[in-house]
């Protein structure tokens, strides 16, 4: 691999008015974080699974409250379509916390993200092609801008790269367990949202 | 090499059929393949689309209904063949990550065909035309980066580099200087047909690949890109396919096209590190082996002529899918500021090239410009893998 770094969404210069290019990004944010564990061991994978943990539960909890809201009321089938991606949501949540009790150099660690990568990698692909070009088709430039700022919003909730003067280890810790993480971001999408 | 199609037997025509479990193929891992099993999949779907547009026009010339409907058998079993092979794609692949496959596929296809092409006037036109493919790969790496956050090399995975070729900008040439002179179908080496046809057909199924799926981007940039860079696939078209000899018959053509299967899928299996796709190349070798059996056929009947007289006496060496960096590090070195004039190369830009450049470009920078600068605004920086080192042509390396 290259030593170009591609910076995640929101931390590379796109203005970010539009919901969808910001979630496709993250996408591959999530892609490029599963190749990164894949491809170290020890601490460095402790790491690089920890960042995956974060921005996991950080972007299905944004698209819980901003894009699947929007869809299931603005789309003809919204309903059904929704409800197929909150089971798929679900079931990856739940491998997502047996893999974080995991210790990431267990031998049946890899399999199983493996198995997780690909499920997530199908999750997405079902999004941009069923519900994202519905949702842009089905609003305006305004209101694509209003959820992008939203999901911003939850991506601040959990840095990704360490931020200078901060340990990633003190980091982790002020982040807390992934459950919590999920409740105070969608703390902050729903202010983001003026929904408060 | 001792494996003479002509000689062997394949499966029977009448049971070359599959039914829907049999088509239901297994797709491969896009994260996990070997990227020339997949630059494989992608060259035998090309094939196997020419085979079945191939088969249409002749059928359309043809008079006679019992040899309609003797080519409609064999097409229909070519139909099959062309879902197995192109269904072993994933759908969880974007447009854009199998685009970057065809690229690769353009770059080391052409170029190893280049290094093997025996004949100088067309050893050039694949030399050319494969500068030309490498400059697309860099420019949508450059606009996947920014859609996907996703970089080339995880799917081109250091096999191929990334990075300027002959910018693709100077691809818009008259349409007239972009048909070459054919070779001589009596006096050429057998092995250049193959070639000629392997690589017009993997351009033909690039053209098509771009012109239907370009407008499925919402990415204005995006839409643009697709647009340009099908117009110039049109133009390899028309640059490959003038290759080949027009005094070849009907006939002559279909054993060409049908020996040159054979000739592909052997060589692919031969060299496929994927079990399960191997066996399908296996496979389709021995259907292929029939259908040229039928074509020579129809050759000895309508032209009264042993197809042994057109073909290679054996199977040339196989076809390869391997790296070709330094290969086409000279060819950087040395080619960029090439563009055509009638059917030869020249370094100038001359009137007509200049004119058809000024009436396309309409006095704005063109989409393969405009996508790296939006990738300079996102990123302040441009996607390359250069894994050997500076670009050859110090004109070309990243301010």
């Amino acid at each position: 691999m290259s030593q170009l770094h591609t910076p995640q969404a929101g931390d590379d210069q796109s203005d970010d008015l539009d919901v969808v290019a910001l979630l496709m990004r993250q996408h591959g944010d999530i892609r490029n974080l599963f190749d990164q564990v894949e491809a170290t061991t020890g601490d460095e994978r402790r790491e690089a699974f920890r960042q995956l943990v974060r921005l996991l539960a950080v972007h299905e909890t944004a698209e819980e409250e901003v894009v699947h809201p929007f869809a299931r009321q603005s789309m003809p089938g919204g309903r059904q379509i929704v409800e197929d991606r909150l089971a798929e949501e679900k079931a990856a949540k739940e491998t997502l916390a047996a893999l974080d009790d995991m210790d990431t150099d267990h031998p049946d660690f890899l399999p199983k993200l493996r198995a997780l990568r690909t499920d997530v990698q199908e999750h997405a692909r079902k999004e941009e092609r069923y519900e994202f070009t519905h949702i842009r088709r089905s609003t305006d430039v305004t209101n694509l801008a209003a959820m992008a700022k939203a999901v911003k919003a939850a991506e601040a909730m959990a840095p990704t790269r360490p931020h200078p003067g901060v340990e990633s280890g003190a980091a982790n810790m002020a982040l807390g367990p992934v459950a919590a993480l999920m409740e105070r971001t969608k703390d902050a999408v729903r202010k983001a949202m003026g929904k408060d | 090499m001792t494996f003479n199609p002509l000689e062997q037997r394949g499966i029977p025509l009448d049971r070359q059929l599959r039914n829907w479990r049999e088509l239901n193929v297994q797709p491969i891992d896009p994260d996990r393949c070997d990227p020339y099993t997949r630059c494989r999949i992608i060259t035998m779907n090309g094939i196997e689309v020419e085979a079945i547009l191939f088969s249409h026009h002749l059928a359309r010339n043809t008079v006679d209904p019992e040899v309609k409907r003797q080519l409609a058998q064999t097409r229909y079993i070519e139909a099959q063949q062309q879902k197995v092979v192109n269904w072993l794609l994933p759908g969880v692949s974007s447009v854009l990550e199998t685009t970057i496959a065809y690229e690769q596929v353009a770059v080391d296809l052409t170029a190893w065909v280049a290094r093997m092409e025996p004949d100088p006037y067309l050893k050039q036109a694949y030399e050319f035309g494969v500068l030309e493919d490498f400059d697309h790969l860099y420019r949508y790496a450059n606009l996947y980066e920014m859609i996907e956050h996703r970089k080339a090399e995880s799917i081109v995975d250091n096999l191929t580099e990334v990075m300027p070729g002959r910018p693709t900008k100077y691809h818009h040439r008259h349409p007239a200087d972009n048909v070459r002179d054919p070779y001589a179908k009596d006096g050429t080496n057998p092995l250049s047909k193959l070639h000629a046809l392997t690589i017009l057909s993997a351009e033909q199924q690039t053209m098509n690949f771009y012109m239907n799926t370009g407008p499925t981007y919402m990415e204005p940039i995006a839409r643009q890109l697709y647009q340009e860079i099908g117009l110039i696939e049109e133009e390899h078209v028309t640059h490959y396919e003038s290759l080949v000899d027009p005094g070849e018959t009907w006939w002559e053509q279909l054993v060409n096209h049908e020996y040159n299967e054979c000739y592909l899928y052997y060589s692919f299996m031969e060299q496929e590190s994927d079990p399960k796709v191997k066996a399908i190349w296996e496979l389709h070798l021995n259907m292929e082996l029939e259908h040229l059996h039928t074509a020579c056929d129809l050759m000895r009947r309508f032209d009264g002529r042993e197809p042994q007289e057109v073909l290679a006496p054996e199977l040339p060496n196989v076809l390869t899918f391997e790296p070709n960096k330094q290969y086409l590090r000279e060819l950087l070195d040395t080619q960029m500021d090439l563009t055509t004039l009638g059917a030869g190369y020249v370094r100038e830009a001359h009137e007509r090239f200049e004119k058809m450049q000024e009436q396309i470009h309409g006095g704005e920078e063109p989409p393969s410009e405009r996508v790296m600068a939006e990738h300079q605004d996102m990123f302040g920086r441009e996607y390359r893998v250069q894994s050997e080192g500076e670009h050859p042509d110090p004109a070309m390396r990243e301010k």
